[in-house]
């Protein structure tokens, strides 16, 4: 047993070794760009579906959200509800706000946005919007008479829809609004952002002490953000607020993410479409490879066989042969997908309609990606050289 | 190969390979062709003998069967009351690596392998210690000259240097027949004369038994037997061997 390894592995070491060192290249390279393809491919999908995630988190809702109780408008008494939310450790942020809908109109264009309002300096605490202004400035704590609006609203920033917008609402210009509790104001606007999502876009912002005056509240809100200082444990913080007596209702972003979950579904469902093309075309490719050699190398296995080497040492040499090319092709993918393209996509992500994109490599996909790979070897390498030693002696080196 | 020299010098008499009424016939589409045709003979131990016959009379076909690289349609071949056509695949593989020992018309070497590591192969796979098959292999390779090419690989070696660099192959495992079909076909006169001069000494020296195919009237010479092949048969002829015996093909 152990000779007829130690055999295969010398068989296997002299053809790699001494064999053509063009193909031998060539091979481990189209190998290497397998499993970029495979792991590359998966990556761009999970980073997409994680930027919609992060649009959601960073631009719309935070980490978690409280809505008023069932059967009430707004959440009161927010001032100690702050107090209670901010003594959990781990919370990073709270934006309390309004949501309200609201018609729009300038000069002969109107239109139906929703307004949130938000004491800004609360707000840079949970969302990223301030970062993202393309025109003008973001709003102030004492803005009364002033709105910022996502580009999707004024017109001429290029948003999506265009054609619903307000035609061009230039900085400084004022813009009319009738709330839906029928107050109507004029705000100048003070800034544009853009977040490049078009969820966001769509919303316009005021002050908060400017909507209090509007609804003629005081210490309510409709909706409190909180973000936390990472994502994914969002349940633990569920579990400590409703510890705390918090009788609002206590939702994940994940729920609000619903909205978009389609799109992500449709990504994951892309992504392994992908995959598992990818795979056959990696098992063919390999497959194809290791038949060439064996058909390259018939009258070699002829004569092996003829001088007494068993079946089994040819096939198993054939396989070390594909293992090598499959696992060096890996190691070689592995480097260009860590030290070149994840840093390159770090520094320059890829721009999306739903925002910016990189890679996202996980650990498990990869894992699986180059498990698959070896065992599409496997299958690969054995399968050709099988179907060689399966022929008459004679027929193999003599081509009868 | 042994390193007593006599190693394989047994009772003259003994009969080595017994052929019973071997026959093979070919099917291609509805044709059938009778390459051989109940074909009996015995080999001796220690015999060095040629098989000739016009191109077609069936010599590579019955140099195959005996060794084991073809299977016959029926008929017998006894070594050591052993019939080897009954053996499985895999008990044939064994007999071929540990018994037989084969020179073919193109050489036949591993071109990714040195001379030395194309030698010790068929000992490597046998199971033999590395400091055994590397010794063996170099004296093998030294006895048939080639002691300063040990690590030269084939395309680096001319075609007679090759040739018996695939005798070295051939002997490694001391087997207790050699079989040699057409080994000078491809060389040129000079190095042709080189390997019959070998196995003539190799038979003679350490009573290797050697079953040869050959096309060439002139090998007769370095033979001890001619068995003559006609259409599948043996024919009766006398092959007058210039080694010094007289035969007669048909036993």
């Amino acid at each position: 047993m152990l000779t007829d390894l130690n055999l295969s592995l010398f068989l296997a070491y002299k053809s790699i070794t001494k064999g053509n060192k063009g193909t031998l290249v060539l091979t481990i390279f189209i190998m290497s760009l397998i499993f970029v393809n495979l792991v590359f491919t998966a990556s761009i999908f999970l980073g997409l579906g994680n930027t919609v995630n992060n649009q959601v988190i960073n631009t719309l809702y935070g980490n978690i959200a409280l809505e008023p109780k069932k059967d009430e408008k707004y959440i009161s008494d927010i001032r100690s509800l702050e107090q209670k939310i901010n003594s959990v450790p781990g919370v990073t942020g709270i934006s309390s706000q309004y949501v309200i809908g609201a018609a729009f109109s300038y000069k002969d264009k109107s239109g139906a946005w929703a307004i949130r309002s938000i004491n800004p300096d609360d707000e840079k605490t949970v969302t990223i919007i301030h970062n993202f202004m393309i025109d003008g400035e973001y709003l102030s704590k004492l803005d009364t008479d002033e709105i910022i609006l996502g580009k999707e609203i004024p017109g001429g920033y290029g948003g999506d829809l265009e054609h619903l917008s307000l035609g061009g609402v230039k900085i400084g210009e004022s813009v009319d609004v009738l709330f839906n509790n029928g107050v109507k104001r004029s705000y100048r606007v003070k800034g544009v952002f853009d977040v490049n999502f078009q969820q966001s876009n769509n919303l316009a912002y005021i002050s908060q002490n400017e909507m209090e005056s509007v609804l003629g509240f005081n210490d309510t809100a409709s909706l409190i953000l909180i973000k936390t200082a990472e994502t994914g444990n969002e349940e633990i913080y569920i579990k400590k607020l409703l510890e705390l007596g918090i009788k609002e209702e206590i939702k994940p972003w994940t729920v609000y993410a619903a909205m978009v979950k389609n799109i992500t579904k449709s990504f994951d469902m892309i992504a392994l479409l992908i995959a598992v093309i990818g795979l056959f075309v990696a098992s063919v490719t390999i497959f194809i490879i290791i038949y060439v050699n064996t058909i390259s190398k018939r009258r070699q296995i002829g004569i092996l066989r003829a001088i007494g080497i068993k079946e089994n040492i040819i096939i198993h040499s054939y396989i070390v042969q594909a293992m090598f090319y499959a696992i060096s092709g890996t190691i070689i993918g592995l480097f260009i997908m860590f030290l070149i393209l994840k840093p390159w996509f770090i520094e320059h992500p890829l721009k999306f309609p739903i925002g910016y994109v990189s890679l996202l490599i996980v650990p498990e996909k990869v894992s699986i990606n180059t498990i698959s790979l070896i065992a599409a070897a496997l299958a690969a390498g054995l399968i050709p050289s099988w179907m060689a030693v399966r022929e008459t002696i004679l027929e193999a080196i003599w081509g009868d | 190969m042994a390193d007593d020299l006599t190693s394989n010098i047994g009772n003259e008499n003994e009969i080595l390979l017994g052929i019973r009424n071997l026959t093979r016939i070919y099917t291609m589409g509805e044709v059938r062709v009778r390459a051989l045709n109940n074909v009996t003979f015995n080999i001796k131990r220690g015999e060095f003998a040629a098989i000739m016959g016009k191109s077609g009379s069936g010599k590579s076909t019955l140099l195959h069967q005996l060794g084991l690289l073809d299977t016959p349609t029926s008929g017998e071949i006894n070594i050591g009351g052993i019939d080897i056509l009954k053996l499985s695949e895999s008990e044939k593989a064994k007999f071929r690596l540990e018994r037989f020992g084969y020179v073919f018309q193109e050489y036949a070497l591993l071109p990714e392998l040195t001379a030395l590591e194309n030698v010790f192969l068929p000992a490597m796979a046998r199971g033999r210690k590395k400091e055994d098959y590397l010794k063996t292999g170099t004296k093998t390779l030294e006895q048939v000259g080639l002691g300063a090419r040990l690590h030269h690989r084939p395309r680096e070696m001319s075609g007679g240097e090759q040739q018996r660099v695939a005798i070295a192959r051939a002997l490694i495992n001391d087997p207790d027949i050699l079989f040699a079909d057409e080994p000078t076909a491809n060389l040129d006169s000079a190095s042709s004369r080189q390997i019959l001069q070998l196995f003539q000494k190799l038979n003679r020296e350490i009573g290797l038994t050697v079953l040869m195919v050959t096309h060439e009237p002139e090998d007769r010479k370095y033979v001890s037997r001619v068995i003559w092949l006609k259409d599948g048969e043996l024919a009766e002829k006398e092959g007058i061997s210039e080694a010094g015996n007289l035969q007669i093909a048909k036993d």
